[in-house]
């Protein structure tokens, strides 16, 4: 029921994304493509930022990557 | 006024060929996706550190540790064809300090202190815990206080100490890129002493409407083997019945056996708005399963006996026995998580806004919201990125600080003359319980700043600072657990990273400028242009010191890694020692009762370089050490007094964290004499440490660990050094004379490490351009400790004696170092070195030294 959900807001999202959103043709997106709009804006900080939150906090290890991490018991 | 017009349409023009440009088939990436997040070359090495501020004990001060952390992370991408990726990650952390393993009522009195005697009288130098006592409680079961003449509900972490232990961490992954699709999959292993993890991933990558819509899908898979130690201060106290089937005993020591394994999925997609924006969601969903307690972490109990509840008079007081147990969760756990982005331009400043909004619920009834806003501003060469972020969860449906339980813990009758004892009922306890403050309702708040800056085309560094505080008021429906667990920690971090495509055509042009330059006042017609790496080429991996840079502007990055084995035999200067004379003449005026039989080190270095002129170069050297030790009881050894703890578990002792960080220059000497003389002075800063201690157990201290599981010298030493390398047309040689002098008087421990001398010599053949190698022989003389421990050290054997180190070492090496080929990382080179003991003469009575591994990887630019 959960994952229903969570998957029709998914569409939801992305119907409404797709249409609010104008047209950007690729010698538009000089600005997209400058350093400080990436997604991660400091990648080398992720990281280590997840493992803290993770060890401090029930929800700190929710992640959208690939496991690893160690126990954290500290 | 139409001149800057003009310049200006040029550079939008410009802009948009080279935006267009970065579009094309093949090696286009998302639009969203920047330099840094696309497929390029590159290697970064990061360290951090983590430090908890004190926990409030309220009537009792602590003097043991809080949590620290140090870490190092080091990640290299590298290009393997046009459309295949490897990325490695390696991380290391290490930890010690005091951390709750359960919260109790104030009036229990849990956190003890610890008296101690000194030549200025009897002070409090700790908190031991204590968690099995009698506490007073009213009708209402609050804990009553006779002296307040009331209920007393305050509720206090009862905190013990962990011993330092050692994580690493290797994952590897490769991706594939299709013109409008990626595909990564991905392996890993955690190792720890109680937990090994590993880990598998893969995730797909679909790009649509000319790659402004990207929809994402990974999966990932864990599975954990649990080896936990249970505390032995705590055991004593700790009811562990729920768990018997799984605790076994060795030397003394339970250790739980558990496993248990992860699931997680996610999806997601990202979307450019316009021009200047851009959002991302994803929904992940992580099914747990297996043991997913902490076995360091237990609930206090406050059994009524019924008995004494009915006898209980007018006032309704009785005395409840507290008693801990460790935790019991769910044995499988849903998490879903539902995050969102939004990154906006901010023309006026031409910087951006990161906001970010994650929800997340579990089956175990937790809600948890966090909210961060980022700010990230380009300063010229710098990037200024403040950061805030909120945090927010409720407390799972079985957290609770303590339980009361009407039940006897215990009951003894008798029968016919026979003793019955009557244990509590588990039934009668909820199923599941916890009081790990991690699954506790509060707030969190946490700032941090980071700062990054190009030091030159190539080469970036960036260091942030983050302050966290957590504080149970701050959830965001003000219902927290209590102020008991509120805490802080800092987190700082400093790392370099080296964009390989950067420091290439960095080079190029430094190569075309030097060759311009010689060409207009060189008109012998002999201009060489410098290939990266060639005057380092040949120099034995493990030699430090021994080379300058050969131009003005030039920089170099290595990652240095030395790994060091001790075992076998008990020897001195003349050969092997008998148990029997280690006893009697090892730990004078004592008698020795364990020696090592096995101690490893490793040693991850970053080595930076840097020539300002074309003679000097500068050189900053920062690095992280792990060590851990096995014993052996020897032979004939006194007998154990009785209660006491020796500290010798069959475990180990493991310790690391930051060594101390080398600045050095060194300098081409202008004379040649048949080669190159260069002469180098560094001097190591004490940032390492001399005050590790073994943990308290068993209710006795361990005090300062022993002198080769000190991560520093916590002097400040001078590192003098003189080279000679010579060439010839198929040979090329050297020779070095280096010294370690300790500055100044004792270090914080009261001792001084001994000075060291170290004479080395080396031939190199190059095999072709790409691969030569090396023959070294080294002589090292290293003086004994000065002084002795300030403070109590448990003094298990010959190693924790100043007598039995230093002493004089004659090693032989052999070695290979190869340069890779313009191709992936090309012009990056990879050196090995093996370096054997031929003889090892060391003062006293020491463990008999292996060869050494040094492995090294540097890039010249």
């Amino acid at each position: 029921m959960k994952a229903k959900g969570a998957v029709s807001l998914l569409f939801v999202l992305l119907l409404s994304c797709l249409s609010a959103c104008t047209t950007v043709q690729p010698w538009e997106r000089g600005v997209l493509a400058k350093p400080q709009m990436g997604l991660e804006a400091n990648p080398m900080q992720s990281r280590m930022r997840t493992h803290v939150y993770s060890s401090r906090e029930a929800a700190g290890d929710v992640n959208f990557s690939g496991g690893g991490g160690g126990c954290g018991c500290y | 006024m139409a001149a800057t017009d003009g310049a200006a349409r040029a550079a939008n023009a410009l802009q948009a060929l080279s935006s267009a440009a970065l579009l094309l088939p093949g090696i286009l990436a998302p639009a969203h996706v920047r330099a840094q997040d696309a497929p390029v070359e590159e290697f970064s090495f990061q360290f951090d550190h983590f430090e908890e501020g004190r926990r409030d004990l309220i009537d009792v001060r602590s003097d043991l540790d809080p949590i620290q952390v140090d870490v190092v992370h080091g990640s290299l991408n590298a290009i393997l064809s046009d459309r295949l990726n490897l990325r490695l990650n390696y991380a290391q952390d290490s930890w010690s300090g005091a951390t709750p393993f359960t919260t109790a009522p104030l009036a229990a009195n849990g956190n003890r202190a610890i008296l101690r005697d000194t030549p200025n009288g009897v002070i409090q130098s700790g908190a031991s815990p204590y968690a099995n006592n009698r506490v007073l409680l009213d009708s209402a079961r609050r804990p009553y206080v006779s002296a307040l003449g009331g209920p007393d509900t305050r509720v206090v972490h009862i905190l013990s100490s962990a011993s330092p232990e050692i994580r690493q961490q290797g994952d590897l992954s490769f991706a594939y890129e299709w013109q409008d699709a990626g595909l990564e999959v991905g392996a890993g292993v955690s190792d720890e002493p109680d937990f090994y993890s590993r880990f598998g991933n893969a995730a797909l990558r679909f790009d649509f409407r000319q790659k402004t819509t990207t929809l994402k899908f990974g999966v990932a898979y864990t599975d954990n083997d649990i080896h936990a130690i249970l505390d032995s201060d705590v055991v004593p106290y700790l009811t562990r019945n729920a768990y018997a089937d799984r605790i076994t005993r060795r030397d003394g020591e339970e250790i739980l056996g558990a496993g248990s394994h992860e699931w997680t999925w996610h999806a997601g997609v990202t979307q450019v708005l316009n021009r200047q924006s851009l959002m991302d969601f994803s929904v992940g969903w992580t099914q747990s399963r297996g043991f997913l307690a902490s076995p360091y972490k237990a609930t206090a109990v406050l059994f009524v006996d019924p008995m004494l509840a009915q006898a209980a008079g007018a006032t309704g007081l009785v005395a409840g026995d507290m008693r801990v147990l460790m935790e019991q969760r769910p044995d499988t756990r849903e998490q879903w998580a539902f995050s969102s982005r939004y990154v906006h331009y901010v023309e006026a400043l031409d910087a951006a806004l990161h906001l970010n909004y994650q929800f997340a619920s579990d089956s175990w009834g937790m809600r948890a919201n966090t909210f961060v806003a980022q700010w990230v501003q380009p300063l010229g060469a710098w990037t200024l990125t403040p950061r805030l972020r909120y945090y927010s969860q409720n407390a799972v449906s079985f957290y609770t600080p303590y339980m009361v339980s009407e039940q006897a813990y215990r009951r003894v009758s008798f029968e016919d003359g026979e003793p019955i004892i009557q244990n509590f009922d588990p039934a009668l306890l909820p199923r599941y319980f916890s009081s790990d403050h991690r699954l506790a309702g509060f707030g969190g708040v946490s700032g941090s700043l980071t700062l990054s800056r190009e030091l030159t085309r190539g080469l970036s560094f960036e260091a942030s600072v983050e302050s966290y505080k957590r504080d149970s008021s701050l959830q965001l429906d003000g219902s927290g657990s209590g102020a008991y667990a509120d805490m802080d920690f800092t987190v700082v971090s400093a790392g370099v990273k080296l964009d390989f495509a950067g420091a290439r055509t960095r080079a190029e042009r430094r190569d075309r400028e030097s060759m311009t330059a010689q060409g207009e006042h060189d008109h012998s017609g002999m201009s060489m242009p410098m290939s990266a790496g060639a005057h380092e080429h040949g120099l034995p991996p493990g030699l430090m010191f021994a080379h300058t840079l050969p131009r003005a502007g030039d920089v170099m990055m290595a990652y240095h890694y030395q790994s060091m084995l001790q075992s076998g035999a008990m020897i001195d200067a003349h050969g092997r020692v008998s148990d029997a004379d280690i006893v009697s003449e090892a730990c004078l005026p004592e008698a020795c009762r364990y020696v090592p039989r096995e101690m490893s080190m490793r040693m991850h270095m970053l080595d930076l370089m840097y020539a300002p002129t074309d003679r000097l170069t500068l050189m900053l050297m920062p690095q992280l050490m792990s060590m851990e030790m096995h014993f052996r009881e020897l032979d004939g050894r006194p007998p154990v007094t009785p209660g006491e703890h020796e500290h010798a578990n069959s475990g180990g002792h493991r310790s690391g964290g930051f060594g101390d960080t080398v600045v050095a220059a060194i300098a081409k000497l202008p004379f040649s004499a048949g080669g190159q003389w260069h002469a180098g002075l560094g001097l190591s800063l004490p940032t390492g440490k001399v005050d590790l201690e073994l943990r308290r157990m068993f209710k006795t201290d361990g005090g300062l660990m022993h002198f080769d599981m000190q991560t520093g010298s916590g002097t400040w030493d001078l590192l003098p050094s003189v080279t000679y390398t010579g060439m010839g047309a198929h040979l090329n040689w050297g020779a070095q004379w280096s010294a370690i002098a300790r500055l100044g008087g004792r270090n914080d421990s009261g001792y001084r490490l001994g000075n060291q001398q170290q004479l080395n010599g080396w031939l190199s053949y190059p095999v072709s351009h790409a691969l030569s190698l090396t023959l070294r022989s080294t002589y090292t003389w290293r003086g004994k400790v000065e002084g002795d421990f300030n403070a109590y050290s448990a003094r298990l054997g010959p190693m924790d004696f100043p007598f039995n180190q230093g002493g004089r070492l004659l090693e032989a090496g052999i070695g290979a170092s190869y340069t890779i080929p313009a191709t992936s990382l090309g012009g990056s080179q990879l050196s090995l070195e093996w370096v054997a003991p031929v003889h090892d003469a060391p003062y006293g009575v020491q463990l008999a030294r292996k060869p050494v591994l040094n492995a090294s990887w540097q890039y010249h630019f």
